[in-house]
C-alpha cells in the first residue's frame, strides 16, 4: 500500500506499507524532505511499525515524535505528514 | 560558538576537471569532513561531470524516483548523495552544480529556511548581474520569472555545514522523464515541465555559454566573499576515490531506501 502527502510549504512524503494481523507492517517512509541525523529515517519506520491499523493520524504522529530524539532536524517534513501519507496508504484517499 | 561572517573566512575555490557522479559524491562527503576537523579552509566548489548521472536524495526510493531500464538504455549512472531533498537529472553541460563547505559558526542562530537562502545570497547577485531577476523560494529553491532555475539541499557534520546546489542550464525534459518518475503530488508545483521541451532558464534567459555564466558566480563570490584559487589535496583525494568505489558505488547504498 502506498500514500504520498505534500503538506502546504513542505516536501513530497512517501510511505509504503503492509497489513498484517490489522497491525501496520514493511513501513517504509521516502521523500524529498530533509532529515538528520539520517538514521532517524529507521527510527520514525520502526516506530509506525506495529500500530493499529484503525490508529488516528493524532496518535501516529505521536508515535513518530515520541520515537525521535530531541535533537532531530526535520525540515519539509513533521509527525503530522508522515501520519497523513499514512493515513493515505491505509485508505486509499485521493489527494485532498 | 560565535556567528562569523563569510569575511571572517579565508575562502577557497575549487574548480577542476570533470569527474565521475560517483566521486562527486564522495568528494561532498570528504571534504564536508575536512571543512568540520579544521584542516581544510572554508570552499566553494564548481562540479563538472564527466558522465551523465541520476542523483537522488538521501530520503527517496531508488525504486520509486528512478526507471532503472530507462536509464540504462540512456547510459546513466544512478547515485545517491548524502543530502536530502529531490532526484537531479546530469548531463555533462546540461546544469551548473557547486557545493560550499562552511563552518556552521556562519549559519548559527539561523532558521533553516534562513540558511538555505543566506548561502545562496551570492548566487542571486550573480543572476542579476546576468540579467535575471531570481528570489529564493522557500523550502530550497530559487526561481524566476522564466520558472524554477535551481534546487538546493544542506547536511550538517560536525562542525561544519555543506550547502550544494544544482542549476539548470538546458535540460532535455523529455529525457528527465523517461529516466525520472515525477509522482503526480510532485507535479502539482513543476507543471510546466511536463509541457516543455527543454527545461532551460539561465541558457535561455542570459544567451552566454555555461561557462560565461559560471565564471560570472565566481567573480561575483570573490568579490562579495573574497575567494582564492585551490585543489583537491591528495590525501582527500585519496579518500575520496577510496569512498567513490566503495560506498559510493555500493548497492546497498543505492538502495538504502528502495
Amino acid at each position: 500500500m502506498h500514500g504520498e502527502y505534500k503538506m502546504l510549504g513542505g516536501k513530497l512524503v512517501v510511505v509504503d506499507l503492509e497489513v498484517r494481523d490489522g497491525r501496520l507492517a514493511d513501513v517504509r517512509l521516502s521523500g524529498d524532505f530533509f532529515l538528520e541525523p539520517d538514521s532517524a529515517l529507521r527510527t520514525i519506520n520502526a516506530a509506525l511499525e506495529d500500530q493499529p491499523a484503525q490508529a488516528t493520524e493524532t496518535e501516529l504522529a505521536n508515535a513518530v515524535r515520541d520515537a525521535l530524539p530531541l535533537d532531530v532536524m526535520m525540515y519539509g517534513l513533521s509527525p503530522e505528514a508522515i501520519a497523513v501519507a499514512v493515513h493515505r496508504a491505509l485508505h486509499g484517499e485521493a489527494e485532498a | 560558538m560565535m556567528r562569523t561572517d563569510w569575511r571572517d573566512h579565508d575562502w577557497r575555490l575549487i574548480h577542476t576537471i570533470p569527474q565521475s557522479p560517483s566521486l562527486h559524491m564522495a568528494l561532498d562527503d570528504v571534504l564536508t569532513h575536512e571543512v568540520g576537523a579544521g584542516r581544510r579552509k572554508p570552499t566553494l566548489r564548481i562540479w563538472e561531470w564527466a558522465a551523465p548521472a541520476v542523483v537522488i536524495g538521501r530520503f527517496q526510493s531508488l525504486r520509486n524516483e528512478v526507471d532503472a531500464d530507462a536509464a540504462e538504455r540512456y547510459g546513466i549512472e544512478v547515485v545517491r548523495r548524502v543530502s536530502g531533498g529531490g532526484a537531479m537529472f546530469i548531463e555533462p553541460g546540461n546544469t551548473i552544480t557547486y557545493s560550499i563547505y562552511a563552518p556552521q559558526s556562519l549559519i548559527k542562530g539561523l532558521s533553516f529556511q534562513e540558511a538555505y537562502a543566506f548561502f545562496d545570497e551570492w548566487v542571486l547577485q550573480a543572476l542579476g548581474e546576468l540579467g535575471i531577476k531570481a528570489w529564493y523560494q522557500p523550502l530550497n529553491d530559487i526561481t524566476s520569472e522564466g520558472g524554477k532555475i535551481a534546487g538546493a539541499a544542506q547536511v550538517h557534520r560536525g562542525g561544519a555545514v555543506l550547502h550544494h546546489v544544482t542549476m539548470a542550464y538546458d535540460i532535455d525534459a523529455a529525457k528527465m522523464l523517461d529516466v525520472l518518475r515525477i509522482g503526480r503530488e510532485k507535479l502539482s508545483d513543476k507543471g510546466t515541465v511536463s509541457a516543455a521541451k527543454r527545461v532551460d532558464p539561465l541558457r535561455s534567459q542570459t544567451g552566454l555559454p555555461r561557462e560565461a555564466v559560471i565564471e560570472r558566480m565566481v567573480a561575483t563570490f570573490r568579490r562579495l566573499h573574497g575567494l582564492s584559487d585551490d585543489a583537491v589535496r591528495p590525501d582527500e583525494q585519496a579518500r575520496a576515490e577510496e569512498l567513490a568505489l566503495g560506498k559510493f558505488s555500493s548497492a546497498t547504498w543505492l538502495a538504502d531506501v528502495a
